[in-house]
């Protein structure tokens, strides 16, 4: 049962292709890595799927609906929630308001009851912060809840852009590259929290990913991506031998 | 140092964090109801006047600190607030209604200049907005069936009822409990969703728009906010300078405005009133300082702004995060008191972050 389907998607800017007539389908339940050299257009497939950039051709279709026009707000109510490869927080708030804010889609509130702090209001707040520490416990940030973004270390910062992706309740979860720029343990750490949150919370995955250890363990598909094209889907251990990747990593 | 033990979500929830906050909170408040007794007319009326500030204060810190949009023409809300008020009055209409229409017509005007301000941010807004102040200070001149133009317009004497609120007592009470009201909603509006939906905006648009908040409705709606109470102050405004002229809502009053929240500390409320004080009674305090001075330095023209500036400056070189990031600064050393690092505030460079999309 597919959740996600791309059909000949494509974006050029200009003369560039950065994605050029890809098509691919990710099941329910999946983790399905995306692999390629820098420059092979995986960031900006993500950016498509979320809808920060406009398709030049082809379409995406989430459970059934096509969304290649919806407005980009609207993504995280369908239930697609993502990470940035850089880190993109709201980096003068503590961990915990950041988490707060991926329960956005989940208001109920008016903007009166609001002012006024009225019991629904509240209501809202303490069941909010009830789901935020949920998520806390899944990713095991209760140190760091109170703590504001600018003073924690770039592996915690990594973990709470995943944390808040998951306050979305999610049923499709984007990770760019959610390894780099963590340590061998960090790494280790994260393919368990992936694996934690693949099956326990029952999400399904797409990962853009460089650290084939990670993508091997954790993946159940992989799709190789160069200069905008696919190269090929398989299972983890068929894309390390297929040719064509080889050649699109090491060169004929 | 304070540890709080936590049993509930509740005591994030709340307002008063501690016993401690709601004892000196609650001496303050004892306080500021005790001042008509013992200060004079003159500094009752000083005071009216920084709650004033504080109000519309709390308008622009809504926008400028909490969703990161620079306005230069704030004053233009204040004019429209104290104007609409004055004028409804003077057909006849209740005080209350009139101010609570002010502050709806401000904050309608304010969601509208958001529309076009929507695609701008930074240096752009802030010419933007201060585009706008300028067409409505010609407006005030040039509409002179409502505002008596050049000649200005005498605003009626506050009352409610039979009830008169015009001498500096009543009206000492009536700034401060309008100043109270708007605290509880700007600390309510803060501590749910939308107020978070705010700081998103400000800290990363990119992300915020990932978490399902619509930028546009959102900066319209914090726009149309910080207009409200801008207009309310406005309103108040009007009663304390009696007589109003498109000359007491220039440039200057919209850049007093935005010098209020950065030197109080942009992104607090306690910023706010800090920022008000400073702006409020820094001009008295100079006024003064100038007696006490040798004639040869207190005849020096332009003495007042002269200092001001100075401070001005000073506080954005030592101090970016303004009066209120200091006393936070000054009161973690003494918490921590022998342990005390002095890095702890030092500011990091930050992480690189995604390239900017749009």
């Amino acid at each position: 049962m597919s959740l996600l389907t791309a059909n000949n998607l494509s974006l050029a800017f200009g003369g560039v292709h950065a994605v050029d007539d890809v098509s691919f389908s990710v099941n329910k339940g999946e983790v399905f890595s995306i692999i390629g050299p820098n420059g092979a257009g995986k960031t900006t497939l993500f950016n498509l799927i979320s809808r920060l950039y406009d398709t030049s051709a082809g379409s995406i279709h989430f459970n059934g609906q096509d969304i290649s026009q919806v407005p980009t707000h609207r993504i995280a109510e369908l239930g697609i929630a993502r990470t940035f490869q850089n880190t993109e927080l709201f980096e003068q708030e503590t961990v915990l308001r950041n988490l707060l804010i991926g329960q956005h889609v989940h208001r109920r509130t008016n903007l009166l009851q609001e002012f006024l702090f009225l019991p629904s209001a509240r209501q809202q707040e303490l069941s909010f912060r009830k789901d935020v520490e949920d998520v806390i416990d899944l990713l095991d940030l209760q140190h760091y809840r109170h703590q504001v973004i600018a003073n924690l270390p770039y592996g915690v910062r990594k973990m709470v852009e995943v944390a808040r992706a998951l306050c979305i309740k999610p049923s499709l979860l984007l990770l760019d590259e959610p390894s780099s720029g963590l340590n061998p343990e960090e790494t280790e750490d994260l393919s368990f929290q992936i694996e934690d949150i693949n099956q326990e919370v029952g999400t399904t995955i797409i990962m853009v990913e460089h650290d084939m250890n990670l993508v091997s363990r954790t993946s159940t598909r992989v799709m190789a991506l160069a200069d905008g094209k696919l190269v090929a889907v398989g299972s983890p251990a068929e894309i390390q031998q297929h040719p064509e990747v080889l050649k699109a990593y090491l060169g004929e | 140092m304070r540890f709080i033990k936590k049993t509930h979500y509740n005591q994030d929830i709340q307002l008063f964090k501690h016993r401690g906050q709601l004892f000196w909170y609650g001496a303050l408040g004892v306080a500021l109801l005790l001042f008509p007794l013992v200060l004079s007319e003159f500094y009752l009326g000083e005071l009216s006047l920084v709650f004033i500030y504080a109000i519309a204060g709390i308008g622009l810190m809504l926008l400028t600190g909490y969703t990161g949009l620079v306005s230069l023409g704030h004053a233009a809300f204040l004019a429209i607030g104290a104007y609409t008020h004055a004028y409804l009055l003077a057909q006849g209409w209740p005080f209350p209604v009139s101010l609570i229409c002010a502050t709806l017509l401000s904050s309608l005007v304010g969601a509208i200049i958001g529309i076009p301000a929507l695609r701008m941010t930074g240096i752009y807004l802030a010419v933007a907005t201060l585009a706008f102040a300028i067409i409505v200070e010609q407006v005030l001149i040039h509409w002179v069936s409502v505002t008596g133009g050049f000649r200005g317009m005498a605003v009626e004497l506050p009352s409610i009822g039979s009830l008169s609120l015009s001498d500096s007592i009543a009206f000492y009470f009536l700034c401060l409990f309008v100043l109270t009201c708007c605290l509880f909603l700007a600390m309510n509006l803060l501590r749910t969703s939308t107020g978070r939906a705010m700081t998103a905006i400000r800290d990363s648009e990119i992300s915020a728009q990932s978490m399902g908040i619509h930028l546009a409705y959102t900066k319209t709606l914090a726009f149309g906010i910080s207009a409200g109470f801008t207009g309310l102050a406005g309103s108040l405004l009007a009663h304390k300078i009696g007589y109003l002229a498109p000359d007491s809502f220039t440039l200057l009053t919209s850049i007093q405005l935005l010098l209020m929240v950065v030197v109080g500390g942009l992104g607090s409320l306690h910023g706010v009133i800090y920022g008000a004080l400073f702006i409020g009674l820094l001009p008295q305090a100079l006024a003064l300082l100038r007696d006490t001075l040798p004639p040869v330095l207190a005849q020096i023209p332009g003495l007042e702004p002269g200092i001001f500036g100075l401070i001005l400056v000073l506080v954005l070189i030592y101090e970016p995060q303004g009066i209120y990031g200091r006393w936070l600064k000054i009161r973690n050393y003494f918490e921590e008191f022998p342990l005390y690092r002095k890095a702890t505030h030092k500011r990091q460079r930050s992480y690189l972050r995604t390239e900017r999309l749009k």
